[in-house]
């Protein structure tokens, strides 16, 4: 059986409709009105101890709702959860000793004391021993150089510092999932680095499955291989990053400096505009490899400069939410 | 004019929203009338002489406390412009093209009438049909009520004044749990609404007439009852718009004040 | 419980980080509760007794429900304050922790400001004590010891059983104040002075009445029934429903959310 397996859950919500206007207030104060909104449509999907899995998805998509079921706080309408054996919303105390849960816009620390009276009452509500308390403990804060950060109290840190000491916090028993809702929010690129390459490493040194839910494109392509992704309460992709690539990121934009005006109308270039030092082509590389483009140009013009714009992240997932109209 | 009216409409309608909080706050003050008479029947009916309430204007006395509570009590912040000041979310108020002490005064008599809409009618309904001795009573005659409601009117107001100016001085302390909470306790008790002000000792009745607290509801709430004369009526009126007057501009020059140093120090 | 005391010296460690601000509001906390301390000195400046019950009588049963509501406020706040907890989403976090619900919730937030009210109490029941007419011996003093005791467990239970309601809803927290202010300050006086129905509620609905009444009248001597010394212990019976329906609100909350 995989260690994450996810199979057929639904989960609906009841909410009121909010009227306008003073009329309509007075109206939905006495008769009010529900709509019905399917979060989670039927999703199945399992998951190999070990994996990193971006679950992505526009705002609205299910992403949070999906976290709250994995992580035993929701309990699904109907379909079935098993994580590592054990049914998160049913076994609660055992199963939540095994994960650790980051939620990027809230904290577990204790605001107005330094992080390492945090931990060290976490530790006491884990019950974690003695000496493995100070091993991990050590583990992290050499990792993710804590040591001068430590002593300030939590309201007095930066951001990224702030994340830092979220993280060490919710990986102090040793949890064997990660889940990290929105872990590099507001980071400056500094912090975002570290906290990338520290989840990298820890997947990599206590094989600790990770389940990450982010906005950033860029923390998907530094760390999760498979994405999954979410719009409308449904699985719209879910796979590896390179084949999505490969499906939705076809076009590079080829700006060359020349002196000389040169048109080539080809079936495989979108897009020839001219401007003053030279020519910018959109070319769709399915039809064409690169270096055999570079090869034609520079047969038919003198190159001074040539820029290739390695495709965008970004602008593929809003091609793949227009695409699949969410 | 027509901004600050519109402070007053959002929180009007933001109040209406809340149907459950309607229905919880209009039994709250049931309850609580119930349970005051209570105690009080309990007390006349230990027997006692001289005593400076009639029963049953005590008993009116209280419903009608109770029904506009919301409106007159003094225990009241609003947590919005707490929060706002306590996080410094405050430089955005100051980039509104509207003065911020009007502003409030809009949104704090724009919440509480909203509030208290909801729960007038229905207290005072059930209280009517309530059996004797709970029963309210509303007989009154054309003078009085008419002066009364003059009274309302104005202790409106002064509440208005009076609760916009803790938020002032929340500016200057920057936080609403000391000095504030003290001054609103004091006015809770000085204003009559934790016991009715004819049992005070007789110094602090004395000294009261001189505090602004006993307008707000003390003093409309008994000249209807009957249980202040009408003439005394008409001069505690003034005394009612002296103290508007007072509190208003206290409140808005401390609050330019509170303004100035907030841009000088940069929020 | 040394889980509690850790929790307790991060809540005291946070507190003592503004300082000035603990102290006032200390002091402002002395203020609330002075409150109910001047009705009861003004009605009885005007009034001898209520129904047989002195002064110092009623400073007695005050002093004792307060006592209990203080307390909890204090030591029990995170249950008092659950609705803000729901409210900001917080409770969430107490979810993904491997221990007891309810036990996390009582840790959750404690405040000592309010431990000055609890302070304020006792030295309420100390004049109290001092002025009232009772012979005192074994079984009074024992009697006394229980109403204290009993008066924390019925505010626990009450504070448990309207924390279940903010899973329900979180509007209309108002008729939390019905719940736990009306009770209180009702019974802040000896219930026998209220009418029958009254009477009926305090003893089997919210059985404020085996707190301060039935065991108030055999400390008082007017009833020699020694029964009524233990009858404050009833009211621990009394929590079951109340965490039974905490619970329910818990499964309820996590099928819908918050």
């Amino acid at each position: 059986m995989p260690f994450i397996m996810v199979k057929h859950i639904n989960k609906t919500f009841k909410v009121p409709i909010k009227a306008s206007g003073i009329i309509g207030t007075i109206k939905s104060f006495f008769n009010r009105k529900y709509k019905y909104i399917k979060a989670i449509n039927d999703i199945s999907f399992s998951i190999k101890k070990g994996e990193i899995v971006g679950y992505i998805g526009p705002n609205g998509a299910g992403k949070s709702t999906t976290i709250k079921i994995l992580s035993g706080i929701l309990v699904p309408d109907s379909g079935e959860v098993k994580i590592d054996r054990l049914i998160p919303y049913k076994d609660r105390k055992k199963y939540v000793q095994e994960i650790g849960v980051v939620f990027g816009q809230r904290s577990q620390l204790w605001w107005d004391i330094p992080a390492i009276d945090s931990f060290n009452l976490l530790k006491e509500i884990y019950k974690i021993p003695d000496n493995e308390y100070q091993k991990t403990k050590d583990e992290l804060i050499e990792l993710l150089n804590l040591k001068d950060i430590l002593n300030i109290p939590v309201r007095q840190l930066s951001l990224g510092n702030r994340m830092k000491c979220e993280i060490a916090a919710s990986l102090l028993h040793k949890p064997k999932i990660l889940f990290l809702d929105e872990p590099t929010i507001g980071l400056d690129a500094v912090s975002k680095k570290i906290v990338r390459e520290f989840i990298k490493k820890i997947n990599k040194q206590n094989n600790v499955t990770v389940i990450l839910t982010t906005h950033d494109m860029a923390d998907i392509e530094a760390l999760a291989k498979r994405i999954i992704l979410i719009g409308k309460g449904q699985i719209l992709y879910d796979g590896s990053l390179s084949k999505l690539k490969k499906q939705y990121d076809y076009l590079r934009k080829i700006t060359v400096i020349t002196k000389d005006k040169v048109h080539l109308q080809k079936p495989y270039i979108v897009e020839e505009k001219t401007f003053e030092e030279g020519i910018e082509f959109v070319i769709d590389i399915r039809k064409i490899e690169i270096n055999e483009f570079i090869k034609l140009i520079s047969s038919k013009m003198s190159i001074i400069d040539i820029d290739v714009d390695s495709g965008n992240i970004d602008e593929l997932i809003v091609k793949l939410y227009e695409d699949f109209k969410i | 004019m027509r901004s600050y009216l519109s402070y007053f409409k959002l929180k009007f309608i933001t109040g209406l929203q809340y149907r459950a909080a309607a229905l919880a706050g209009m039994s709250t003050q049931l309850f609580f009338g119930f349970m005051y008479i209570s105690i009080y029947i309990a007390f006349y009916e230990s027997g006692s002489s001289n005593l400076p309430m009639k029963l049953d204007e005590l008993i009116n006395y209280i419903w009608i406390t109770q029904s506009f509570f919301m409106l007159i009590y003094a225990w009241y912040k609003d947590e919005e412009i707490i929060n706002m000041i306590k996080n410094g979310n405050i430089a955005y108020e100051l980039l509104k093209p509207q003065d911020l002490y009007l502003m409030w005064l809009h949104k704090i008599l724009g919440e509480r009438l909203s509030q208290t809409i909801l729960r007038v009618l229905p207290v005072i309904l059930i209280a009517l049909i309530l059996p004797k001795p709970y029963t309210l009573s509303l007989k009154t005659t054309l003078p009085a009520l008419t002066i009364s409601l003059i009274a309302l009117l104005l202790a409106i107001l002064l509440m208005g004044v009076l609760v916009t100016l803790y938020h002032v001085i929340c500016m200057f302390t920057l936080d609403e749990k000391g000095i504030i909470a003290i001054i609103m306790v004091a006015a809770d008790i000085l204003s009559g609404l934790v016991v009715p002000i004819p049992f005070f000792p007789k110094y602090l009745q004395n000294i009261n007439n001189f505090l602004p607290f006993r307008y707000i509801s003390d003093f409309p709430i008994r000249l209807y009852i009957g249980n202040i004369p009408l003439s005394e009526g008409i001069i505690s009126i003034i005394v009612q718009i002296v103290w508007i007057i007072i509190l208003f501009a206290l409140g808005k020059i401390l609050a330019n004040i509170a303004i100035k140093k907030a841009t000088i120090q940069g929020g | 419980m040394s889980l509690y005391f850790k929790y307790f010296k991060v809540h005291l460690k946070s507190e003592l980080e503004y300082k000035t601000s603990f102290i006032l509001s200390f002091i402002a906390q002395l203020f609330t509760l002075f409150s109910y301390y001047f009705t009861i000195i003004c009605l009885f400046n005007q009034f001898s007794n209520i129904k047989g019950f002195t002064m110092y009588d009623v400073l007695l049963t005050f002093g004792i429900i307060q006592f209990g509501f203080a307390f909890c406020e204090t030591f029990f706040r995170g249950i008092d304050k659950f609705d803000t907890l729901i409210i900001e989403g917080n409770f969430d976090r107490l979810l993904l922790r491997p221990r007891n619900i309810l036990f996390q919730l009582f840790c959750d937030k404690l405040s000592l400001i309010k431990a000055s009210k609890v302070i304020e109490t006792i030295i309420v029941l100390i004049i109290a004590i001092l002025n009232i007419e009772v012979n005192w011996n074994g079984y009074r003093i024992m009697t006394l010891i229980f109403m204290l005791f009993s008066a924390i467990i019925i505010f626990l239970a009450i504070l448990i059983a309207s924390a279940s309601y903010c899973f329900l809803t979180i509007k209309g927290l108002e008729v939390r104040n019905v719940l736990t202010d009306g009770c209180k300050d009702m019974a802040q006086y000896p219930i026998g002075i209220f009418k029958k129905g009254f009477i009926n509620f305090f003893t089997f609905i919210v059985p404020m009445g085996l707190v301060n009444y039935y065991p108030f009248l055999f400390l008082l001597g007017k009833s020699n029934n020694k029964l009524l010394c233990f009858c404050p212990l009833l009211t621990i019976l009394y929590l079951i429903p109340a965490i039974w329906l905490f619970y329910r609100g818990l499964k309820r909350y996590s099928s819908i959310g918050s």
